[in-house]
């Protein structure tokens, strides 16, 4: 048997090294961006926001060779549904990019306050944690695996743990006076940033579940 | 009109060569049913076992059965030209009769059947020509030969004329192949038209069409050179354009090999 559409088939592997090097260039943005922010680093800001344009250029030109792709090779089947997975998975991966870049600026509102060890701890955890998650999600995408995809669900239950520990962090302090309500909004905000990366984590898994079985998640048959 | 066709274990050969085995296929009425697969998988050999064509060939037979609404169109005592009249054929490259008129072209069948007032069949060539979506470009010029026609215009006379006869079903192998984009799609429109009074069959090559226009699809295959055809996976057109079962399907219809 011949491969028929080898052309294709190339450039939809190009395409799908690309998403997960979106995935990679995401993972950066969660670390540099946390860091700049528990190391009150304002430099580092601005690189985390140069970094995002990357990260949405790449995102367009994903978005439009697939488009193309689309066009050009009315796909089918399983590359029908890479496609179409790849528009919603990039959707998510960008989303991630612009939260690390709230994460970063939320430093400069910060600025030059140190953040209690207590929050520090918790808002490095989160970053692991949304890290963690990603990268799973972009391994799940990467190696067509949906039992890796289906794992995310239950990691997103940590994330949410961490994020209510930290607002009992946050209203542990007592104070009522207005600088320290404005931090804690800042921090209660970038803890809720944290949480919704973790969410497009878990869209991404999602997508990635439905691109291999074809299933969609509510057509799946209920546990219980 | 618009039979159900029951296809139970089919094989077909062409003398010894097995060109097609154990085809079970269950063709609804009123649907669109494409037969997809490479080049040589018995698609054609199949269809004409549908309606007795196959065995037209010189040293070519089959075994098992074919039933149209449970009448075994192979029982004793059936005629195979009765049974061709029921179950009409449309082929690759457009066929009329090429010194024909346009009136007598879509007429033939029905003064083979001995149908000879001028009125009935006036009725039919306009009733069938409007089916074939041809009767506006060709209403003033129905004494002039077929051959005259463009391509796509031929193939719809081609389909005029089986419909005229009212067939319960229409076979369809590759009509468009030798068609333009545009006569394409309009015989896709026809077909979709059709489908609402005949149990329609097509054989395409085109992925894309047989995603257009069918309702059911069936994906055969051949093992290897020199095997027989097979029937390999059959479903609801979008499961087996967006999630198939089967991954020799899925190979064909992404073009991973074809
Ligand atoms: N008249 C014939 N005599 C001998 N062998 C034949 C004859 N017609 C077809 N065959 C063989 O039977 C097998 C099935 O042919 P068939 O025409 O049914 O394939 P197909 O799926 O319609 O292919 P295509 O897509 O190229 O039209 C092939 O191996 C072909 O060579
Ligand atoms: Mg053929």
């Amino acid at each position: 048997m011949v491969e028929t559409r080898k052309q294709f088939h190339e450039e939809l592997d190009e395409l799908n090294a690309d998403v997960v090097h979106l995935g990679a260039l995401a993972a950066e943005a969660i670390h540099a961006g946390t860091d700049a922010l528990l190391n009150a680093d304002l430099g580092a800001v601005e690189q985390v926001v140069a970094a995002d344009r990357v990260l949405d250029e790449l995102t367009h030109s994903i978005e439009e060779r697939t488009y193309l792709l689309m066009a050009r090779q009315q796909p089918m089947a399983i590359d029908l549904r890479t496609l179409v997975s790849i528009l919603r998975v990039i959707h998510e991966i960008e989303r991630t990019g612009d939260l690390m870049v709230n994460v970063a600026k939320a430093t400069r509102r910060l600025y030059p306050n140190p953040l209690e060890p207590r929050v520090r701890g918790l808002l490095d955890r989160m970053r692991e944690q949304a890290a963690v998650q990603l990268g799973a999600a972009i391994d799940a995408f990467a190696d067509r695996d949906p039992a890796k995809a289906a794992s995310l669900p239950d990691m997103d239950d940590v994330m949410d743990d961490l994020q209510k520990d930290l607002f009992r962090a946050i209203f542990a302090t007592h104070s009522t006076d207005e600088a320290t309500i404005q931090r804690a909004v800042q921090v209660a905000l970038v803890g809720r940033y944290f949480e919704r990366m973790a969410d497009h984590a878990v869209n991404v898994a999602e997508r990635v579940a439905f691109m291999v079985t074809g299933q969609f998640r509510h057509e799946e048959p209920q546990a219980g | 009109m618009s039979k159900r066709i029951e296809a139970d274990d089919v094989s077909a050969w062409f003398g010894a060569f097995k060109a097609v085995e154990g085809v079970s296929l269950t063709i609804e009425p009123k649907q669109v049913t494409a037969l997809i697969g490479p080049s040589g998988c018995g698609k054609s050999t199949f269809i004409r076992t549908l309606n007795r064509m196959h065995e037209v060939t010189p040293g070519a037979r089959m075994e098992g059965s074919v039933t149209l609404d449970d009448e075994d169109i192979y029982g004793p005592g059936v005629d195979a030209t009765t049974v061709r009249r029921t179950i009409g054929m449309v082929f690759q490259r457009p066929n009329p009769f090429p010194t024909m008129s346009i009136r007598d072209n879509v007429a033939a069948g029905l003064r083979l059947n001995g149908v000879r007032k001028r009125a009935t069949l006036d009725e039919v060539v306009e009733r069938s020509l409007r089916g074939a979506g041809l009767w506006d470009e060709v209403k003033d010029r129905l004494g002039k030969a077929g051959a005259g026609l463009s391509g796509g215009q031929q193939q719809r006379l081609c389909i005029a004329r089986a419909i005229a006869v009212e067939p319960e079903v229409l076979l369809m192998d590759e009509p468009c192949s030798a068609l333009d984009p545009v006569s394409t799609l309009i015989i896709e429109d026809l077909i979709s038209e059709l489908k609402d009074r005949y149990t329609v069959v097509i054989v395409t090559h085109n992925m894309q069409q047989a995603a257009r226009v069918s309702d059911v699809t069936a994906f055969f295959n051949l093992a290897g050179a020199g095997e027989p055809g097979r029937l390999v996976e059959v479903g609801d057109t979008p499961t087996i354009f967006t999630k198939p079962q089967d991954e020799r399907t899925e190979a064909y219809i992404t073009g991973r090999f074809g």
